[in-house]
């Protein structure tokens, strides 16, 4: 039992990683918390359930091959990053000098409009995500890995190992980190900060779409509802491991998921959350600026 | 704006309001609540078809003392905050019945505002006993109550299926949980104690951790209390960690989404409800007309709604009245001749016969057992 928790623990953590990923690097470059964000993951699932009705009405591809799946997950990011761009260029951007409150307040509207917009475009009810290679997996002594399970966490890595080299190895990405770590000397050197700012937001955005297509494949259900709770975790997982660190976002997002699970499993699945925030209130006390986070008293 | 323009607005929003009050004056208001938008839409639309059914014959026979009759709608999201807002937003508005709420969670907090401002409540669904244990005198359902429905689930897991070690989950909502309670109630006379209770939250997605913690209890039955989503979920997430368990559960789970969206993994699972409607010959209109106005078959709560607009626009007529008390004691004496067939109500506002039976999911549909 231990080890199926340990399994269905890391399959929750890698998903609220990848959303939390974006929160942390939206954060570290304007200091906003983004909570439109969880609407994007939310787009995310919608944007596969559309790609997968268009394929299959057209005949383009078999309903349970893999070029489905792929086309359905790189639409997503596509549409999400797209989106993310968009959100940003409207809804944050004209506020960049404004008060810190206002980005926030227009962030919620964000929210709130995503959620209503797709309740009416797509309807209230709970919509059935198609079945997709769910079946097999691997028994193990007590338990079983599901196919999902190995795609969700390696997919999940796969983007985690891009991300970081992208930041790390790459122009953008110095550019990136330049940007987070002074705005106003970056524009000095000749970058253009608005332009990395679009960026970081469309990178976020595109992660969070690959989570929530692959979120509505695990559950199989989606409504326009579920970017609130995912993106409350998210951000739980995002200031767990500390808010603005990329690596710290990965690794909140993987001890929240396991800490739900095992608290779930062995505690009480009633008093989860209960476990989980209590965990992060223990590490905020002790670790104010999270597991991985920078010194936070010259952002506050 | 110039102060002067303040007298002009005043004014003009002062017509305004005259006129919205002249409008409602000539039009009977009935209040029809429940979560009409949500993850439980599939509930609100059964409620809120059976209600316009309902209503339109009326209208078509010329409305109910003299007046048509509006429908206001009131979407609580089976949040019980919404439903007291909903609650004081008819009592305002001077409905003069509802017709909900769908949740018991929603359908208890709202009653006593009815209670205070003085409107009769008709719920088509809401089943926890709570409901009309508190001695209010304008409350009333028309379905079941979830001690029946508990005991005949339990009966069926204990004498048909012949198991004994059960597992009982609820959703923490005032109808999931006091279902599971009453289940294990019934169990426990039954001298079997469940292996495995725990309480899941709503909303969420992933319950594979509890349904792991419970795999470890080898239970042979997994009885939940509560709504469809969770359900849906419960279900699939259940085959796919290969458990083999027989899942149970009671009437919130009886909708085609359940089937639809769970698949092949509902196969086997077994549902209390009420029996057929189908059968019943009193119903037959209501089936026919939704079919032909909504292109879908009813759902499981359609006709309840539609019976419970039925009664109360029934009581407002032979009474000639819109007063709340005169209403309520002409429904709790009258004997009822329904689309569900004949109803009796109790002092406290039960139906005295309500038969619960058990269904099976067959081949992608409900099949009732005989």
């Amino acid at each position: 039992m231990l080890l199926q928790q340990l399994v269905n623990g890391l399959t929750l953590g890698s998903v609220y990683a990848l959303i939390a990923l974006g929160y942390t690097m939206v954060y570290g470059i304007i200091e906003l918390i983004n909570f439109a964000h969880g609407e994007i993951y939310m787009l995310g699932a919608y944007m596969g359930i559309v790609t997968f009705g268009l394929l299959t009405a057209l005949h383009l591809t078999s309903p349970s091959s893999g070029a489905t799946l792929f086309l359905m997950i790189v639409l997503a990011m596509v549409f999400c990053g797209a989106c993310g761009i968009t959100i940003e260029r409207l809804a944050y951007r004209p506020l960049r000098n404004a008060p810190r409150l206002s980005p926030l307040i227009s962030a919620l509207g964000v929210s709130i409009f995503l959620q209503n917009f797709v309740m009416l475009a797509q309807g209230p009810r709970d919509k059935g995500f198609p079945h997709l290679f769910v079946h097999g997996g691997i028994d193990f002594p007590g338990g079983r890995l599901s196919a999902i399970q190995i795609f969700i966490m390696a997919t999940s890595v796969l983007m985690m190992v891009a991300l970081q080299l992208l930041v790390h190895r790459t122009k953008i990405g110095k550019a990136m980190r330049a940007a987070a770590q002074d705005k106003q000397m970056a524009s000095l050197v000749g970058i253009d900060v608005d332009r990395i700012i679009s960026v970081t937001f469309m990178i976020g955005s595109a992660l969070a779409g690959v989570a929530g297509v692959m979120v509505g494949m695990y559950y199989g259900l989606i409504n326009f509802f579920i970017g609130y709770i995912a993106g409350i975790k998210a951000f739980t997982a995002a200031v767990l491991g500390g808010i603005g660190s990329i690596p710290g976002a990965m690794l909140g997002g993987l001890l929240l998921g396991l800490i739900e699970a095992l608290g779930a499993g062995y505690i009480s699945s009633e008093y989860k959350d209960v476990f989980a925030f209590a965990i992060l209130v223990l590490v905020l006390i002790f670790r104010p600026s999270g597991l991985l986070g920078a010194d936070v008293s010259k952002r506050v | 704006m110039g102060r002067r323009w303040v007298w002009f607005w005043t004014a003009g929003a002062i017509v305004v309001l005259a006129i919205a009050q002249a409008h409602a004056a000539s039009t009977i208001k009935l209040g029809v609540a429940g979560p009409l938008t949500g993850d439980q839409g599939a509930f609100g639309q059964e409620l809120k078809n059976g209600a316009l059914i309902a209503v339109e014959e009326w209208n078509a026979k010329g409305g109910v003392l003299g007046k048509k009759i509006e429908i206001v709608w009131g979407d609580d999201q089976h949040d019980p905050k919404q439903a007291v807002s909903v609650a004081n937003k008819f009592v305002n508005e001077g409905v003069v019945g509802v017709v909900g709420h769908f949740n018991s969670s929603c359908s208890i907090p709202a009653s006593t505002i009815y209670h205070d401002g003085k409107l009769v409540q008709l719920t088509p669904a809401s089943t926890n006993p709570q409901f009309t244990e508190r001695g209010l005198w304008n409350v009333f359902r028309v379905c079941g109550r979830d001690d029946q429905q508990g005991s005949v689930a339990a009966n069926f897991i204990v004498k048909k299926l012949k198991k004994s070690r059960v597992a009982v989950l609820h959703d923490k909502t005032t109808y999931g949980q006091g279902l599971a309670d009453e289940t294990v109630k019934s169990l426990e006379k039954a001298k079997i104690k469940p292996v495995y209770y725990s309480g899941i939250t709503q909303g969420e997605k992933d319950y594979r951790p509890v349904l792991t913690a419970m795999k470890g209890k080898d239970p042979e039955v997994l009885f939940y209390g509560g709504i469809y989503p969770e359900a849906i979920l419960l279900t699939k997430q259940m085959r796919e960690l290969g458990i083999k368990t027989i899942f149970v559960s009671g009437d919130g789970v009886w909708t085609k989404e359940y089937i639809d969206i769970a698949g092949k993994a509902a196969e086997g699972a077994f549902i209390t409800f009420t029996p057929d409607q189908s059968e019943i010959k009193e119903a037959r209109g209501v089936i026919k007309k939704h079919k032909e106005q909504f292109r879908s078959d009813v759902g499981a709560y359609t006709v309840y709604s539609y019976v419970a607009a039925n009664i109360l626009l029934d009581a407002i007529a032979a009474t000639k009245s819109t007063d709340a008390p005169k209403i309520a004691d002409y429904i709790r004496k009258t004997k009822w001749n329904t689309a569900l067939g004949p109803i009796q109500f109790d002092k406290k506002g039960d139906v005295l016969v309500s038969p619960y039976v058990v269904w099976e999911v067959k081949d992608g549909k409900f099949v009732e057992l005989k």
